[in-house]
């Protein structure tokens, strides 16, 4: 209830913080020495949120659907390529930690590539990746590959951390019950690395959403949020409203990701809940 | 048959790099069965890794560990000793109860079989109602207790102990050393156990292995033996002739025996 409460609050600040500097903002925006330090406040950059929420009623082109059915859809879209990535994603991330924590060597030599892979420009390598859509596998599905892309990088990096996280102790405590390497990892590894998997997990839900976004805009994949958006901003200067519509349902979108990501770990972390000490 | 025999053991760390320990030289020790040995000595006098080499957590560079009259390596695939650290090493994801089954666990024991024995381990350390709570919830010492009681889950022939009380505060320490007392005579379990404190070495013990450090090495083996392990025997003559014995070795100053 009160957590309701505070998400109500957070919202009115942000319509506040965006009808207020609408409100006293020069329209033209704030130039300083020749750079624009503030944006222009004017109703072409910046429309009146009513009028945005207006918007989402009307239809799309004249006698089309509304545009919240359009960008409810394209969500749904997104949302199914984002799911897709996520779980490959994940699955490669932990794959990798796994090898990583087995085998020094390929600790050594397989975690600089994992961090140089995310140096590398998305946008170079959505080309290539997107040539594969329509021969190898659906183009919806290049998306969910550049997706992966991004999120398997905080649960490699993360689920490492954890599975090195037990302490001698404990890693001595399985050798001495004579277990071996697999055993170890389920009974103690695993367990102790969940509280650097969520967190992880939650990087890399945000990394998803992104990467299909921005997937969906360098492959020309038709059907998403990413896409809408690329089409709605093509018509900013007539109808500046409607670019905003798509962003809202991009924000929606990663709002529901992180949120489902969270439930995830609702039954598995029971044991951490707020308890007492006990003394005697 | 001895409970352990460690015969002509070095451990050399890091062998010929620039940071080459030698953690033991030449060390003989053997625990007869039932008898409860403390090891004593300085930090850094090896006397933590002399307990890691019988549980087989290392290896020896020379010489051999048998434990039980099998080698070391053996008897640790046979589960035949258990162990606590000074970190209590509780599983926090796990309940009190599923921490003691571990071992049992991994013996591969019916779920039925090992949450009974498990209950009557609890009951040994009088932990019984606090089967159902997190590690994190008890307070150091039960979690101690805890940790005792797993290492006897399987009841093992043979406890190993590395400074087990080391981080409790006096009153638990001694009230804890009274019941492991009663458990080992209980059980007729041989024990191995660290300590760095004197009085905790004598009271316990029948016999305190002293030794020095760089290298380590055993320069006394004092019998202590007290008729009785209560409030009184902790007053008594035989106790601090006792204390006595082991302060001078552990000084390295010449003595007498002291039984």
């Amino acid at each position: 209830m009160r957590r309701l409460l505070y998400v109500v609050l957070g919202l009115a600040v942000a319509v506040v913080l965006w009808e207020g500097y609408k409100a006293v903002g020069n329209p033209d925006g704030t130039v300083l020495f020749g750079v624009r330090i503030l944006p222009r406040a004017d109703d072409l950059s910046m429309p009146h949120l009513w009028n945005v929420l207006e918007r989402l009623g009307r239809p799309e082109l004249t006698g089309g659907r509304p545009v919240w059915i359009v960008v409810l859809q394209a969500c749904l879209f997104t949302l199914g390529i984002t799911a897709a990535g996520f779980v490959i994603g994940a699955l490669v991330g932990l794959l990798l930690a796994v090898a990583m924590e087995r085998f020094r060597i390929v600790e050594r030599g397989l975690l600089p590539y994992v961090i140089l892979s995310q140096t590398v420009p998305l946008v170079a390598l959505a080309p290539l990746v997107a040539g594969w859509g329509g021969t190898i596998m659906p183009s919806w599905a290049t998306v969910s590959v550049i997706a992966a892309y991004l999120a398997f990088f905080p649960v490699a990096v993360g689920m490492l951390r954890g599975l090195q996280s037990p302490s001698a102790a404990g890693v001595e405590l399985m050798r001495s019950y004579a277990a071996g390497w697999w055993r170890t990892l389920v009974k103690l590894r695993f367990p102790a690395s969940l509280p650097y998997l969520f967190p992880a997990l939650r990087l890399a839900g945000a990394a998803a959403v992104v990467g299909a976004v921005v997937g969906e805009i360098s492959t020309g994949t038709r059907g998403g949020i990413g896409r809408l958006i690329i089409e709605y901003s093509r018509e900013a200067t007539s109808d500046p409203a409607k670019v905003y519509t798509a962003m809202l349902g991009a924000a929606l979108l990663g709002l529901v990701v992180a949120g489902l990501v969270s439930l995830l770990e609702l039954p598995l972390m029971r044991h951490r809940r707020h308890v007492e000490v006990v003394t005697l | 048959m001895s409970a352990v025999v460690v015969s002509s053991v070095t451990k050399t760390f890091n062998p010929g790099r620039p940071d080459e320990v030698v953690a033991l030289s030449d060390v003989d020790l053997t625990v007869g069965d039932g008898e409860f040995v403390s090891l004593i000595g300085p930090s850094g006098c090896g006397k933590s890794t002399l307990l890691r080499l019988i549980a087989d957590l290392i290896a020896p560079t020379t010489g051999t560990v048998t434990v039980a009259g099998k080698p070391a390596g053996v008897a640790r695939k046979e589960q035949a000793y258990g162990i606590a650290f000074q970190q209590s090493g509780l599983f926090e994801w796990r309940t009190v109860l599923r921490n003691v089954e571990l071992p049992l666990e991994l013996r591969g024991l019916a779920k039925a079989e090992r949450k009974a024995k498990a209950e009557e381990m609890l009951a040994l350390v009088g932990l019984e109602e606090f089967a159902g709570h997190y590690p994190a919830q008890l307070s150091g010492g039960m979690q101690q207790r805890v940790a005792i009681a797993r290492a006897l889950a399987v009841q093992p022939p043979l406890l190993l102990m590395d400074e087990p009380f080391g981080a409790l505060d006096e009153m638990t320490r001694e009230r804890l050393q009274s019941e492991l007392l009663a458990i080992c005579a209980k059980t007729g379990t041989s024990t191995v156990f660290v300590t760095h404190s004197i009085s905790e070495a004598v009271f316990l013990s029948d016999r305190v292995v002293v030794m020095s450090a760089r290298p380590g090495r055993i320069t006394a083996s004092i019998p202590v033996g007290l008729p009785t392990r209560d409030e009184a025997a902790r007053q008594s003559e035989h106790y601090f002739e006792s204390v006595t014995a082991v302060r001078q070795a552990l000084r390295g100053t010449p003595l007498k025996s002291a039984s």
